[in-house]
C-alpha cells in the first residue's frame, strides 16, 4: 500500500496546523521566492515595450538584453561594451577581495572570543560588537564618509601628522569604498566563524599542544579545518552581500568609478528599462551563485553549512 | 475507575520502507491485565506500542481496543494514556498542569482541574508539591507525576515504554512494586515495554517475548522462565546452558538427546514444542545453573549427569557461581545457593554434576539471544 | 617570557585596531551631531549645539519615513515569523531524503542579493496585475503597485530564513514527545501546538521578531526597489547622504545608536539578573536582604552602566533646553572674518610672489589645467550649493568649503610642479586650511 506523500504529514500535524503550515511555507517558496524569480527571468528575455504593444507582434523573446552586456548598443557586435564588462568584473574582483580581507581580520577575534568560552572580557566584546550591527547600513556608510571625506578626520590627521600634504581623496581611490563594504558585512564572518571555533573542544588543542605541535601547525591542522563550516558561511554570505551590494557603493564610490548594482539600479529607475536591468540582475544572480558553488566544491563544504 | 478493557492486535505488520519492525503479530490481551512485552533493544516492541497509542498506522492487521477498530483513530482520540520513556513533562508548566493537561485540553474549569490534580497528588503520595516546575521534582517523584498524568485521562489502556530504565536500582525495583500495586487499584489494563526480563517478570500477568519483529511467545512469566517456547527464549529470559546435539529417542514427555561434546542427556520436551521433535533431528538442550548440583556419587555417569572440571568461583552474595569446563572444552555455568555454611571451594576439582530430568527442557535447534 | 608578552602585545594591538575599526566611524559620526559645522565633521571643531537635533525633528521626510518604516517593520515581522516558523517546524518533519534540498530552498533567499529580491517581487506583482486583468485604479491594481505591500513582500522572503534560522537552533532542543504526550492526552494538534510547541518557541519568536524588525528597517537593496511612492526612513536617509548631507543625520545616527547601547544594556542586566536569580534560588548564593543597592544592581555592571547612562541621557536633554551657542557663534564667525582676512593676503602674497617667479622661469602652461579637473571631482560631493541653501549655514559653509579647497587652489600647490623655490607660502597655504583647527578661540569657543 503506498501512502500519499502529504498523508504522513497531515497525519502528524492535524488538519488544521498541516494546512496552516503548508500554506505558508507554499506561499514563501512559490509566491515570494520562486515565481517573482522566474517572471523576472522570463522579463529579461523580453524587449522594452510600451504597454500597448504588449501581447503584440513584437512582444516575443529576445536575447538583445544580454547581448546588450556584451557588446553595448554596437548592433555589429565588432566591439565589447568595455564600460559595463569592466564593472561587472571589478564588482566581482572587489567582492573577492573584501571576503579575503574579512576572512584575515576576523579569524583572529573570533579564535580569542571562542576560546575565552563567554568569560567576562569576552562576553563584553560580543556585546560591543552587536552595537554597529544593529545601526543603520546607511548610517553606517555614511559615518565612513565623513571618515574618508576630503575634509574628513583620517585627511586632517594625516596632515596634522605630516603624513600627507595635501587632502588624498579616498573616495576615489576607492579606499572608501573597500572599507565601506568590509565594515558592512564584518560581523556575518566574524559570528559564524566564532560559533564554531566555540564549538571546538580545547583539550584537542592542548594534546596537539603536548604532541610538540607549533602554534601554526595547531591552527592549519585543528583550528581551521574544524572552524571550515563557519568560515565558509561567512565568506558565501560576505561574498554574496558585497557583490549584490548598493547602498555602500552609492555613499562611498567614487563618482567615475560604478558598482554593478549600480547599473541594475540605473536600468530601473533612470532608464526605466525594467527588462534590461532584470537581464543585469539576473547576470549578477547567476555569477555569484556560480562563484560560490565553485567555491565551495574546491574547498568541500555543504550548503547545509550555511547559516550556522 | 473504569474496569479494564481488552486489547486485541489482529495480525499485525508494520513496515518502515523496505524494513519490517513487526511481523504478523497476534495478541490477545485481557481486561485487567498487567501485560509485557519482554525483548532487547530494536526488536520492535516500542513500535506495537505505538501502533496502540495510535502513533502510527499497522501496515496491515488490525488493532482493537475493547473490541473496537482503531483504524484512523488518532492518538488523541484513543482511550489510551502513554507514558514515555523520558516522561515527557511538559517543562513550562508546574507539576499540577502538567497532572490536569488532559482536562484543561477538555476544557475543564481551572477549579476542578486544580482539585482532581490534588486528589492525584494524594495518590502518588506527593501532597503539596504542585506548584513546583518539574524540573525541582527527584527522578522518581517525575515518575510518579508522569503517571498521574497518565491517570488523570482516565484512560482504558496505560502504556509504558520502558518508564523505569532512566532510574537507579534502588529505585526501579521500588517503583516496580509500586507501579504494580497502582494497577491493582486501579484496574485498568497495562502495556508495559521492557528490556529488563526482571521487570517484565515481577510486574506482569502475562509477557510476550519479541525477537527482531517477531513474537516468540505469550504465556505466564513462570511459564515463560520454566517452559520456553524457542532456544530464543531460553537463552533471553534467564540464565541457561546450552546443549546442542542430535535426538536420539522420544519417549513420551521426555527426548534423550545425544549431545556433540557431553554425551547423552535426558531432557523434557516443553508443551509448546510436543510433536515438533522427531528422532535424528537438530535440537538444543537446556539447564539453567541453578538446577546443577554436585552428585552425590562422584565419577559415575549417566543420562542425567554431567563430568566437568571447576575453574573458577565467582561469590554473587546469595550464591556462588561455579564455571566449569566439560569435556572438549564445553563451558558450563552452576549456581550454589549459599547457606552461610562453611563450604569447600570446589574450584580446580574434578566434578560430577547432576540435575533433574524434569528442569531441562529440549526443542528444535533454533537462534540464540546473542550476549 | 618575552615571546609571551610580545604575544599579548599583538593581541591588544589587534583588537584596538579591530574595535577601532568597528566603533570608531560610530563614535566620530556621534560627534559630529554636536558640531555647528554645516558640513558633518569633527574638525575644524566650531561650536558645541543641539541644533540639528531641531533639524532633525522639523524633517518631515524622515518623519514620514519613521512612520513607513515602523508600519512596513510591523508587517515584515508577523509575516517573515509566522513563515519562518512554518519553514522551521517543516524542516523537522520532512522525509530524510529530501530534507538537504529543502533546507538549500529555505536558505537560499540570504544568498540572493537584494536587489534581486527587490526586482524580482516589483515585476513579478506587476505581472500578477496584468495576468488577473485589474484596471488602473481598482483595489488590487492599488494593492499591486502599493510601496508597502510590495517591501513588506520583498523584505519577507528573505527575512524569513533569518527567522527560520533562530527558530531551527531552538526547535533542535525540542523534544518532539511532548507534543505526542500532549496528544496522547486528549489534545488536538491545534491545542499541542498552542500549548506545548508555542510556549516552548516563546523566547525564540521574541528574538526573531526582534532579529527582523531590524533587518526590515535597516534593509536598502530590496526597500528601493519595492518602496515606489513611499518612503522608508532608510531611503530618505539614502537619498539624503546622496544629495548633500547635513549633521542633522548625525543626530539621528546618534540617537539610534544611544537608543541601541541602551537595548543591549537592557538585554544584559536582564540576562545577568536572571542568572543570578537562578543561582540564589539553587541555594548558590545568599539571598542577603540588606546592602544599599536594590538587588537588580548587585553585581551587575550592565545594570549600573545602564543607570549611569540614563543620568547622562537626562542630564543632556536638559542642557539641551537651556544651552545656546549664538555667542560661541558670533565669535567663530569673527575669527573666520579675520582668518579669511589672513589668507587673502597670503593669497595675494603669494600670488605676487608666483607671478614674480613666472615671469622669472617663464613658464606659462600649467596654472589653469589641474584645479578645475579637481574641483570637477568633488563638485558632487562637496556642491557648494547643497552647502549654502540652509541659511544657518551661509556664515559658517563657506568658510569650511573655501577651508578644505584652500589648498587646492592654493598656487602654492600648483607651483610644486614649477619650481622648487616656492617653499614659503605653502605652510600658509596648510594652515590656512586647518588653521581653525588648532586655533586656541575654537577651542575655547567649543566649551
Amino acid at each position: 500500500m503506498k501512502k500519499m506523500p502529504f498523508a504522513e504529514f497531515f497525519r502528524n500535524n492535524g488538519p488544521v496546523m498541516g494546512s496552516l503550515l503548508i500554506g505558508l511555507v507554499g506561499f514563501w517558496l512559490i509566491f515570494l521566492i520562486l515565481l517573482p524569480q522566474l517572471s523576472m527571468l522570463d522579463y529579461s528575455f523580453r524587449f522594452n515595450l510600451p504597454p500597448a504593444e504588449l501581447g503584440g507582434p513584437k512582444d516575443v523573446y529576445t536575447l538583445s538584453n544580454y547581448e546588450h552586456l556584451l557588446y553595448g548598443s554596437d548592433e555589429t557586435k565588432q566591439s565589447f561594451n568595455t564600460v559595463d564588462l569592466k564593472v561587472f568584473v571589478r564588482t566581482i574582483i572587489a567582492a573577492i577581495i573584501v571576503t579575503i580581507f574579512n576572512i584575515v581580520l576576523c579569524y583572529p577575534l573570533a579564535y580569542f572570543l571562542g576560546q575565552a568560552k563567554g568569560a567576562g572580557m569576552a562576553r563584553l566584546l560580543v556585546v560591543l560588537l552587536i552595537i554597529p550591527y544593529w545601526i543603520n547600513e546607511i548610517l553606517r556608510a555614511f559615518a565612513l564618509r565623513i571618515i574618508f571625506g576630503e575634509t574628513g578626520l583620517l585627511n586632517e590627521a594625516l596632515m596634522f601628522l605630516h603624513l600627507a600634504s595635501e587632502p588624498i581623496d579616498f573616495i576615489r581611490q576607492d579606499v572608501a569604498l573597500y572599507a565601506g563594504l568590509g565594515y558592512a558585512y564584518i560581523l556575518l564572518m566574524l559570528f559564524p566563524m566564532y560559533n564554531v571555533i566555540e564549538s571546538l573542544d580545547r583539550n584537542q588543542i592542548e594534546a596537539a599542544r603536548d604532541m610538540g605541535a607549533s602554534w601554526l601547525h595547531i591552527h592549519r591542522r585543528i583550528v581551521i579545518p574544524h572552524a571550515k563550516p563557519g568560515i565558509a558561511s561567512g565568506s558565501t554570505m560576505v561574498f554574496m552581500l558585497s557583490a549584490g551590494a548598493l547602498a555602500a557603493p552609492q555613499i562611498l564610490g567614487g563618482p567615475s568609478s560604478l558598482w554593478f548594482t549600480q547599473l541594475v539600479y540605473q536600468w530601473f529607475n533612470d532608464s526605466l528599462n525594467w527588462q534590461q536591468g532584470a537581464a543585469y540582475a539576473i547576470v549578477l544572480l547567476v555569477s555569484t551563485i556560480a562563484i560560490v558553488l565553485t567555491f565551495m566544491k574546491i574547498f568541500k563544504v555543504n550548503m547545509g553549512d550555511i547559516g550556522k | 475507575m473504569s474496569s479494564g478493557v481488552a486489547v486485541d492486535l489482529e495480525n499485525i505488520t508494520i513496515r518502515f520502507g523496505d524494513f519490517t519492525a513487526v511481523k504478523d503479530a497476534n495478541v490477545n490481551i485481557k481486561g485487567g491485565d498487567f501485560f509485557s512485552f519482554l525483548g532487547p533493544s530494536g526488536c520492535g516492541k516500542t513500535t506495537i506500542l505505538r501502533a496502540v497509542s495510535g502513533f502510527l498506522e499497522p501496515s496491515e492487521g488490525r488493532v482493537l481496543i475493547g473490541g473496537n477498530d482503531m483504524a484512523g483513530i488518532g492518538p488523541n482520540k484513543r482511550p489510551t494514556a502513554l507514558i514515555f520513556q523520558n516522561l515527557a513533562l511538559f517543562p513550562l508548566m508546574t507539576v499540577w498542569e502538567n497532572i490536569a493537561f488532559s482536562m484543561e485540553v477538555a476544557g475543564a474549569s481551572a477549579k476542578e482541574r486544580r482539585k482532581r490534580a490534588d486528589e492525584l497528588l494524594d495518590m502518588i503520595a506527593l501532597p503539596g508539591q504542585g506548584d513546583k516546575l518539574p524540573s525541582e521534582l527527584s527522578g522518581g517523584q517525575k515518575q510518579r507525576v508522569a503517571i498521574a498524568r497518565a491517570l488523570c485521562a482516565n484512560p482504558d489502556v496505560l502504556l509504558l515504554d520502558e518508564p523505569l530504565s532512566a532510574l537507579d536500582l534502588k529505585l526501579r525495583q521500588h517503583m516496580r512494586t509500586e507501579l504494580r500495586e497502582i494497577q491493582k487499584r486501579v484496574g485498568i489494563t497495562f502495556i508495559y515495554i521492557t528490556h529488563d526480563q526482571g521487570e517484565a517478570l515481577t510486574m506482569s500477568d502475562n509477557v510476550a517475548v519479541m525477537k527482531a519483529g517477531i513474537i516468540d511467545q505469550i504465556a505466564s512469566g513462570h511459564e515463560i522462565y520454566d517452559d520456553p517456547a524457542t532456544p530464543f527464549v531460553a537463552s533471553f529470559v534467564g540464565e541457561n546452558n546450552v546443549f546442542r546435539g542430535k535426538i536420539k529417542s522420544i519417549d513420551g514427555g521426555h527426548a534423550i538427546i545425544s549431545t556433540n561434546r557431553s554425551g547423552d542427556l535426558v531432557a523434557r520436551i516443553t508443551p509448546a514444542q510436543v510433536g515438533n521433535l522427531a528422532v535424528g533431528d537438530e535440537a538444543m538442550m537446556f539447564v539453567r545453573p541453578e538446577a546443577f548440583e554436585v552428585a552425590p556419587e562422584q565419577g559415575s555417569t549417566g543420562q542425567n549427569l554431567v563430568s566437568a572440571k571447576a575453574v573458577n568461583e565467582e561469590f554473587e552474595g546469595n550464591s556462588f557461581s561455579v564455571f566449569l569446563e566439560g569435556d572438549g572444552g564445553k563451558l558450563i555455568k552452576m549456581s550454589v545457593p549459599n547457606l552461610g555454611q562453611d563450604r569447600i571451594s570446589t574450584q580446580g576439582h574434578d566434578l560430577t554434576l547432576r540435575y533433574e530430568p524434569s528442569n531441562a527442557v529440549v526443542m528444535p535447534a533454533g537462534e540464540l539471544a546473542s550476549e | 617570557m618575552s615571546s609571551a608578552n610580545l604575544i599579548r602585545i599583538a593581541l591588544g594591538a589587534y583588537l584596538l585596531i579591530f574595535f577601532s575599526y568597528l566603533l570608531g566611524p560610530l563614535v566620530v559620526m556621534s560627534l559630529t551631531a554636536f558640531n555647528s559645522s554645516g558640513f558633518p565633521s569633527v574638525s575644524p571643531w566650531a561650536c558645541f549645539t543641539f541644533e540639528w537635533f531641531g533639524v532633525l525633528f522639523e524633517d518631515k521626510h524622515i518623519r514620514d519615513g519613521l512612520f513607513y518604516s515602523v508600519v512596513i517593520g510591523i508587517g515584515t515581522v508577523i509575516l517573515s515569523v509566522s513563515m519562518g516558523l512554518a519553514a522551521s517546524i517543516v524542516l523537522t518533519q520532512v522525509w530524510p531524503r529530501f530534507r538537504s534540498t529543502y533546507y538549500t530552498m529555505i536558505i537560499a533567499p540570504i544568498l540572493i542579493p537584494g536587489v534581486v529580491l527587490g526586482i524580482s517581487t516589483l515585476v513579478f506583482w506587476d505581472r500578477v496585475g496584468r495576468f488577473l486583468g485589474v484596471e488602473d485604479g481598482s483595489f488590487l491594481y492599488g494593492l499591486f503597485h502599493n510601496g508597502i505591500f510590495l517591501t513588506i513582500l520583498g523584505q519577507s522572503s528573505f527575512i524569513a530564513s533569518y527567522a527560520m534560522l533562530v527558530f531551527v537552533a531552538r526547535l533542535q532542543r525540542f523534544d518532539p514527545g511532548l507534543t505526542e504526550a500532549a496528544l496522547d492526552l486528549g489534545a488536538t494538534h491545534t491545542q499541542a501546538f498552542r500549548k506545548i510547541l508555542l510556549p516552548f518557541m516563546r523566547p525564540a519568536i521574541a528574538s526573531a521578531s526582534v532579529l527582523a524588525f531590524l533587518a526590515s528597517f535597516e534593509n536598502y537593496n530590496t526597500t528601493t526597489f519595492t518602496i515606489i511612492d513611499y518612503k522608508t526612513l532608510t531611503t530618505v536617509l539614502a537619498q539624503k547622504v546622496r544629495l548633500g548631507i547635513n549633521p542633522s543625520i548625525s543626530s539621528l545616527a546618534f540617537i539610534i545608536i544611544t537608543l541601541t547601547v541602551f537595548a543591549a544594556l537592557i538585554f544584559e542586566a536582564v540576562q545577568r539578573n536572571k542568572a543570578r536569580k537562578d543561582a540564589v534560588r539553587r541555594g548558590k548564593l545568599k539571598t542577603g536582604d540588606k546592602g544599599i543597592l536594590p538587588s537588580f544592581l548587585r553585581g551587575n555592571p550592565a545594570a549600573i552602566m545602564l543607570v549611569l547612562l540614563s543620568f547622562v541621557v537626562i542630564a543632556m536633554v536638559g542642557t539641551a533646553q537651556s544651552y545656546s551657542p549664538e555667542q560661541c557663534k558670533i565669535r567663530v564667525k569673527e575669527e573666520r572674518q579675520i582668518e579669511i582676512q589672513k589668507r587673502i593676503d597670503a593669497l595675494k602674497k603669494a600670488r605676487a610672489e608666483q607671478q614674480a617667479t613666472e615671469a622669472a622661469e617663464a613658464e606659462a602652461e600649467i596654472p589653469a589645467k589641474p584645479a578645475p579637473a579637481t574641483s570637477g571631482a568633488f563638485g558632487n560631493v562637496f556642491a557648494p550649493d547643497n552647502l549654502t541653501t540652509e541659511e544657518e549655514e551661509v556664515d559658517v559653509a563657506p568658510e569650511a568649503g573655501s577651508g578644505a579647497f584652500g589648498n587646492v587652489f592654493a598656487p602654492g600647490n600648483l607651483s610644486d610642479e614649477g619650481a622648487e623655490a616656492e617653499e614659503p607660502p605653502k605652510p600658509e597655504a596648510g594652515s590656512g586650511a586647518f588653521g581653525n583647527v588648532f586655533d586656541p578661540g575654537n577651542l575655547s569657543g567649543g566649551d
